[in-house]
């Protein structure tokens, strides 16, 4: 608060005391008092309302100022009404009371939605673990069927995996409680767990897989990059081009950092649609002509990508090949996480 | 026979597993009762326990610290629960390995016999026999008689696949799946490939036939 937006405040006040002082001036000089008593009395008056206003300024601006201080300390600003000493006037006081009412309502409204989102996720955590154990154990039942039937069964199951798995991360990524574990783990073994798991839909689709140069170590958590690699091998497998269909898992170093470069030799992204990819929900051209898109690979890998402090980067040429990059950060830079 | 035991509450789950891992050729017992699991455990004296950890009423973690008090027999947990978190404390608790749900069956079985193997004091054959021709694994060469050639990593594997099992009929897919479970992420035309070539050194070995073809069914020695 500068002086002059105080004053501007204060500006009513003041001009009714000039008027009421150039009103006494006259009463009383029409009533024959001495000019010199008079300055000594406006003297003194204009010293008083001066005091006044100056140490009114200077207890507003230290009120503020402290008021301010709470705020930029607070983690969660909605509980600042909790956090501050009430204010002395009857006036403030009252209206700070409503305020603090306004804020206990808002505040009980956010836990109780943060409450109903963490049971929801708990539920959707424990309904995926739930729904895990049919699926497998329909798995182990097909293998006893013929073995086309089996292929064509197995793939169905996967698929209902994958969806569910999505789900899992779905939860995971929406939620502000996260359960990952940094560790160090060679990319290898991330890219083997992704093409272990989707070995069904990858054979079966005849795509050839080239592995080139996974041995770098990188720091982050294997299964939810596993995860990632894994939507981006399904959209590959969704986005194939017909003849000879082929996909390339290759790492290279990037000075402390590690690129992973998922690339494909398929349909490609049309240019107007790639800056989209990542948003939710989005599919595009592709996912219209194609079908099967949920618009939620790629949207899930960006925002655990965020998490992880891991940089993805899609291009694309249409009608030729996609190829996403993950830059996995120096293990010095994840302390700043 | 090597006994595996498993503790699994969900009773489709329990009974295919029982008849895959009999199928194997293991003896597979189950457990329907579950309490006092930790004597049953004593009791049956298994080579490898299959232990979920979500069983009703207790803690699979608490009931692993349990069996490993009494039994050394190796343990994979298989299990729903897939956190980084959960895999650690399995395996600070004595699991020798750790599978999620739903499992690949052929990862399933590779993990089993990993660990048995493991548990197994004496060292692994290295050399595999079928009619005529041996199989150096680590040496990654085939030889019959004096002659020997070479294997690349791909001929080998596909060559202990169909030996694992002489005269078995092993389709295309099967082979490539055992394949991938060594890493080598071949397609269709790849694995031709690696087949001729194989047959090639074989017939240079002065085995021509030694694999068949089987048509629409597969390969067989």
């Amino acid at each position: 608060m500068s002086p002059g937006e105080f004053l501007s405040d204060r500006l009513g006040g003041l001009l009714l005391h000039l008027i009421v002082m150039a009103a006494t001036g006259v009463f009383l000089l029409a009533s024959g008092t001495e000019s010199g008593v008079l300055v000594i009395v406006f003297l003194a008056w204009a010293l008083v309302l001066l005091t006044v206003h100056v140490w009114d300024y200077l207890r507003l601006r230290a009120y503020l100022r402290e008021l301010n201080a709470i705020m930029d300390g607070l983690d969660r600003k909605y509980l600042f009404a909790e956090c501050v000493p009430r204010p002395r006037g009857i006036f403030q006081r009252r209206s700070f009371d409503l305020m603090r009412r306004s804020g206990k309502a808002m505040i009980e409204a956010v836990s109780d939605a943060q409450a109903s989102q963490r049971d929801y996720r708990e539920y959707i955590e424990s309904w995926v673990h739930e729904i895990k154990t049919p699926i497998t154990a329909a798995q182990l039942i097909c293998r006893q069927t013929d073995p086309d039937i089996r292929r064509r069964l197995s793939r169905e199951l996967a698929a209902i995996d994958d969806h569910v798995e999505r789900a899992l991360f779905y939860a995971r990524a929406e939620s502000h409680e996260k359960d990952f574990i940094i560790r160090q783990i060679s990319l290898d073994d991330i890219v083997s767990q992704a093409l272990d798991r989707h070995r069904a839909l990858l054979i079966q689709s005849g795509v050839h897989i080239e592995t080139n140069d996974l041995c770098q170590t990188v720091y982050t958590d294997d299964k939810w990059v596993s995860f990632m690699v894994g939507q981006l091998l399904q959209n590959a497998v969704r986005y194939r081009r017909g003849q000879d269909p082929a996909i390339t898992l290759s790492a290279c170093p990037l000075g402390r950092q590690v690129q992973l470069t998922v690339c494909d030799n398929g349909i490609g992204i049309p240019p107007h649609d790639l800056s989209r990819v990542f948003e939710r929900g989005f599919t595009g051209a592709n996912g219209r002509s194609r079908g099967g898109s949920t618009g939620m690979g790629l949207y899930l890998c960006r925002r655990l990508a965020g998490f992880l402090a891991v940089d993805l980067q899609i291009r694309s040429r249409e009608g030729r090949s996609t190829s996403v990059t993950l830059t996995f950060p120096a293990k010095e830079d994840l302390s700043k996480m | 026979m090597q006994k595996i035991m498993i503790i699994e509450d969900d009773p489709a789950i329990r009974e295919e597993l029982a008849l895959l891992l009999g199928n194997e050729g293991y003896r597979a017992l189950t457990v329907t009762e579950f309490v006092n699991v930790p004597e049953q455990v004593t009791d049956a004296d298994p080579d490898l326990i299959l232990l979920d950890l979500g069983l009703p009423g207790r803690d699979g973690f608490s009931l692993c610290a349990d069996i490993r008090r009494n039994s050394g027999a190796p343990i994979i947990f298989v299990t729903s629960r897939d956190s980084a978190m959960d895999e650690l404390q399995a395996l600070s608790l004595g699991g020798d390995d750790y599978i999620t749900k739903p499992y690949n069956i052929l990862v399933l079985l590779a993990r089993v016999k990993a660990v048995l193997r493991r548990s197994e004091s004496s060292a692994d054959a290295d050399i595999l026999t079928a009619g005529k021709l041996s199989v150096s694994l680590t040496r990654g060469t085939a030889s019959s008689g004096p002659k020997t050639a070479e294997l690349t990593r791909n001929e080998l594997r596909i060559l202990v696949r169909l030996m694992d099992r002489p005269g078995e009929i092993v389709s295309r897919e099967d082979l490539i799946e055992a394949l991938w479970d060594s890493r080598i992420y071949i397609d269709d035309n790849t694995l031709s490939v690696n087949m001729t070539r194989l047959r090639s050194k074989l017939e240079a070995l002065g085995l021509p036939d030694y694999i068949k073809t089987r048509r629409g069914l597969g390969y067989q020695l």
